[in-house]
């Protein structure tokens, strides 16, 4: 898929200020030619910002930026070649859908054979036949996103700069756009950047995520990576939603770990973590890693990972049930996606970790 | 922190280096700009040397013409004010007829030369005036403050009332209603709802008349009779005595205060007045306020817009009457005579055409740069182009003839010299239409266009300036209406063979020949408002309006 021995974008030490608020923080990052990269993180913390740096809108106060082992700093935005779709499209509202996307093509004065033979294939990849001598406002939201992707992807640039280029589509189209835009990625071998704060979308499309917050970098990884071995509480939590449960690390065994957590062993496979009998951790467990089954009368929780509570309340999301279960003086989040047509458990029940599936964070990490 | 903002704007400073053409243009702007603003200023202030100006004190003759302009700008913008408020809550917020008359009034003195309500008021009230003489048989004097007072409440609250009416048409009656709502009584809501969104608008309004009362030159050298004042005795320093140096330091006084409206107009009103623009909710049919109030306040309206009208009634019928006061029988004979001096309407058609035209162009690249470049020096460039607007345009007049008339740019007598002072005079206006219009651009537009490999010079000839039509004709329509009624400016600087429309009129009045004068006004503010109503058509075609 992507060859992670060549860096083709790199950002080291990039630092930007506004004023005296810190946007990016000391950020270093590479990715690799080819490699489909999401940048994710909740609104306000510097995407848009690593974005605009790299696409030469603005300078970084420090720090350095390559593209193919090139230093661009200072260069202007029309020598980088890097063909950006805008969260908002930006399309040229006085010019038609042809004049759009051959824009680009125009200013680098190719001969107009080859701008028609591009452009028709454009027309083709993002289905806007038909559409060629339409303006901007006569055209759906749908459409007018595939105009922008054509007008990036003409330029047959090695890169490709999204930024939330979905976030106005409906959820339905959402899903499908995402999915065509993935496969026309991996046909062309181009390395994106794609700007997110959808865990969905950025699970779902990218070889590598590079989570962030307040302008640093928390975690970069596999969408594997991120989502089974978050490396600290914020990704965790911002990723997927998440038990967190504070346990003492009670015996280290060959192929497991004992820990307790309020007075309940809880037994888990034990990988390759690094810890100390005594020392206190975090326990990350997500909800649908939890299974639950109505308790007898005065059944006590015996089995492996198994521990009795009390349904709070729940919500009905269609394809599960989501619970929240009182144990001990914690509430659990529990996803039950295989619900009985007759309505949700109520009461006592016991409920049971799965231990294939438990990840612990050493608290200095968090 | 200042350190670090300075390092930040070198650093923008230095990125011009990749882009010749924009650093080219950037200087040019700069050298052209202090070379017809900055230049002729500092010319004309350092003509006196700084203890001269003393005489302002205490010369007794220039220290009353001060206290005079002072005083008259007091009472008239304080008359305006409310003349214009009154205009300004008839039309958005009371439901009366003839609204819509009532805001062509406000639009009429606006295509008017200045001195257009000074004419017509001797025409009514003069010596020979039908009211006072024909329907009273009196012999009153019109001249001086009282009658000053009242033609320059006339002239300037429509200047007042573009402001206001801007801010008071935006506030949402839903907040009224919320305090209705809240138990607030009609005059507690207006108190402590209305008035307060109000006052950006109202402190705008204020300084917008201020400033065209003190600099006016047109309506006092016609009415002000022995009435002192800045601008006219400069004029007459000038004209009757030769005297360079003491017109200097009059019109220099005017400098001050004028200049200090431009700074609260700019650090202060203009930033507030962005509170006032709530969200775009769906508003309310106003309350109704009490009937009293409601017919009240659209009597004043209907006396003021009568007056309006037989000012400019009046000015017609004398334009076509053989003797104003002595034969009232129909003649053409004054449009005759405006058609032999035909030249000199096409004069005031031209320079105003051209200086509109270079000062549109030259005011949307700036705006462009300002706007949608980091260049490191935004703020500056910002405040070179509304500089112009702190100087009175009799002061920029004067400071051309005294900066252009030695060689290396000697322009005295030419036509290039009307066109670069109306040009410069006209920047701030035509500015503030091009910022508008960026500003209705899309954030990220631009920045598509460079990402798609467009220099900045590509970006605004493909995406720019095409998305800046609009704009760039409404600017360019304001530029020429002012200027085709403009004499401030070009009193001190035209000559025989440039003479203009505006100019004649000023010298038809002072040898008492009314009918030609009306005629001749008549004409020029024909010729803007023909300008007006088509361009109004055409916007509105393309989905524009014009923003007076
Ligand atoms: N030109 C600017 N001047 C001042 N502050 C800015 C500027 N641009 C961005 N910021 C600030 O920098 C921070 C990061 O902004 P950025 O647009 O990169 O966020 P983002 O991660 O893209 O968020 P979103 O998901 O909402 O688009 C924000 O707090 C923002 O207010
Ligand atoms: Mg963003």
């Amino acid at each position: 898929m992507y060859d992670s021995s060549k860096p083709f974008i790199e950002f080291k030490n990039v630092t930007k200020t506004f004023d005296s608020f810190k946007a990016l923080d000391n950020i270093t990052l590479t990715i690799p030619q080819g490699c489909f990269m999401t940048l994710l993180g909740p609104s306000g913390c510097g995407k848009t910002t690593l974005m605009r740096q790299l696409a030469g809108f603005s300078e970084p106060d420090s720090g350095d930026i390559y593209i193919k082992g090139i230093r661009v700093n200072g260069l202007p935005p029309y020598k980088r070649n890097t063909p950006l779709v805008f969260q908002e499209y930006a399309l040229f509202p006085h010019m038609t859908v042809k004049e759009n996307i051959t824009y680009g093509l125009k200013l680098k004065n190719t001969d107009k054979e080859s701008v028609g033979r591009r452009f028709d294939e454009m027309l083709k990849m993002f289905n806007l036949a038909g559409m060629e001598q339409r303006f901007p406002k006569q055209l759906s939201g749908g459409q007018q996103q595939r105009v922008a992707f054509a007008r990036a992807l003409i330029m047959g640039q090695e890169v490709l700069l999204l930024d939330e280029p979905l976030s106005n589509l409906d959820a339905k189209l959402r899903v499908e756009v995402r999915t065509e835009l993935r496969q026309i990625q991996r046909k062309l071998g181009i390395t994106t950047i794609y700007v997110t704060h959808d865990q969905d979308e950025a699970l779902s499309m990218s070889d590598l995520i590079a989570v962030m917050r307040a302008g640093k970098i928390e975690q970069v990884g596999t969408p594997w990576q991120i989502y089974f071995k978050p490396e600290n509480r914020f990704v965790a939590d911002f990723v997927g939603t998440v038990n967190f449960m504070d346990v003492v690390i009670s015996g280290l065994f060959e192929d497991r770990l004992l820990i307790n957590w309020q007075g309940s062993a809880i037994s888990m496979n034990r990988m390759d973590y690094v810890l100390n009998p005594g020392e206190e951790a975090s326990l990350i467990v997500r909800p649908e890693y939890i299974s639950l089954r109505p308790a007898a009368n005065n059944e006590s929780a015996d089995q492996e990972n198994s521990l009795r509570g009390e349904i709070l309340f729940y919500s009905f999301l269609g394809r599960f049930i989501r619970y929240w279960i009182k144990v001990k003086n914690q509430t659990f989040i529990v996803d039950d996606s295989n619900p009985s047509l007759s309505g949700a458990i109520e009461g006592e029940v016991i409920i049971a970790l799965d231990r294939n599936k438990l990840h612990l964070l050493r608290n200095s990490k968090s | 922190m200042a350190k670090y903002l300075k390092k930040e704007k070198l650093k923008e400073i230095k990125r011009l280096g990749n882009e010749p053409l924009l650093l080219l243009t950037i200087v040019f702007i700069i050298l052209f700009t202090s070379c017809f603003v900055i230049w002729p200023v500092v010319r004309l202030i350092a003509l006196a040397r700084p203890s001269e100006f003393l005489v302002l004190f205490t010369n007794s003759r220039w220290a009353r013409s001060l206290a005079n302009s002072l005083f008259m700008m007091v009472i008239s913008t304080v008359s305006c004010t409310v003349t214009a408020f009154i205009f300004a809550y008839t039309i958005t917020r009371l439901d009366v007829p003839l609204k819509r008359f009532f805001r062509f009034i406000t639009l009429l003195p606006i295509v008017s030369p200045p001195f257009v309500v000074a004419l017509s008021y001797i025409l009514l009230f003069g010596v020979q005036g039908i009211i006072t003489k024909g329907l009273f048989g009196l012999h009153v004097d019109v001249y001086g403050v009282f009658g000053l007072w009242v033609v320059q409440t006339v002239t300037f609250f429509p200047y007042a009332f573009s402001i206001i009416i801007g801010v008071m048409g935006k506030i949402s009656t839903n907040l009224e209603y919320a305090a209705y709502n809240m138990g607030a009584s009609r005059w507690q809501v207006f108190k402590d709802v209305f008035w307060p969104l109000c006052r950006p608008g109202v402190a705008g309004g204020v300084l917008m008349a201020a400033i065209n009362v003190l600099t006016d030159f047109g309506n006092p050298i016609m009415i002000g009779g022995d009435l002192a004042l800045l601008p006219t005795e400069a004029y007459m320093q000038i004209v009757g005595w030769y005297d360079m140096k003491t017109a200097a330091i009059l019109a220099s006084a005017l400098m001050v205060p004028s200049f200090i409206i431009f700074i609260l107009n700019r650090f202060w009103v203009g930033r507030r007045s962005y509170v006032t623009v709530t969200g775009k909710e769906i508003s309310l049919t106003p309350f109704k306020p009490h009937f009293l109030v409601k017919w009240g306040l659209f009597t004043f309206c209907s006396i003021m817009s009568a007056f309006v009208l037989l000012v400019y009634g009046s000015l017609f019928i004398g334009a076509f009457t053989r003797a104003w006061g002595y034969d009232w029988s129909f003649t053409m004979a004054n449009m005759g005579y405006v058609w032999e001096k035909f030249r000199e309407v096409w004069n005031s058609i031209k320079y105003a055409a051209l200086s509109s035209i270079l000062a549109s162009l030259l005011a949307m690249v700036l705006a462009y740069i300002v706007q949608k470049k980091s260049v490191g020096i935004n703020k500056f460039l910002d405040f070179l182009a509304v500089l112009p607007s702190a100087v009175p345009g009799m002061f920029l007049g004067l400071g051309f003839v005294i900066a252009f008339n030695t060689p290396p740019l000697k322009l005295t007598g030419t036509g290039l010299i009307m066109v670069l002072a109306l040009m410069f005079w006209n920047l701030p206006t035509c500015y503030s239409a091009s910022i508008a219009g960026i500003q209705q651009i899309g954030e990220s537009v631009e920045d598509a266009a460079l990402n798609l490999g467009a220099d900045s010079f590509q970006s605004f000839k493909d995406v720019i300036l095409p998305l800046l039509r609009i704009p760039f004709l409404s600017g360019f329509v304001l530029s020429f209406l002012r200027s085709v009624t403009c004499l401030s400016v070009i009193i001190f600087i035209y000559s025989p063979r440039t003479t203009v429309g505006t100019a004649s009129i000023l010298g038809l009045v002072s040898n008492g020949l009314w009918g030609a004068a009306a005629a001749f006004t008549v004409v020029l503010i024909s010729i803007a408002f023909s300008v007006l109503l088509l361009t109004n058509r055409f916007l509105r075609k393309h989905g524009g309006s014009l923003n007076l």
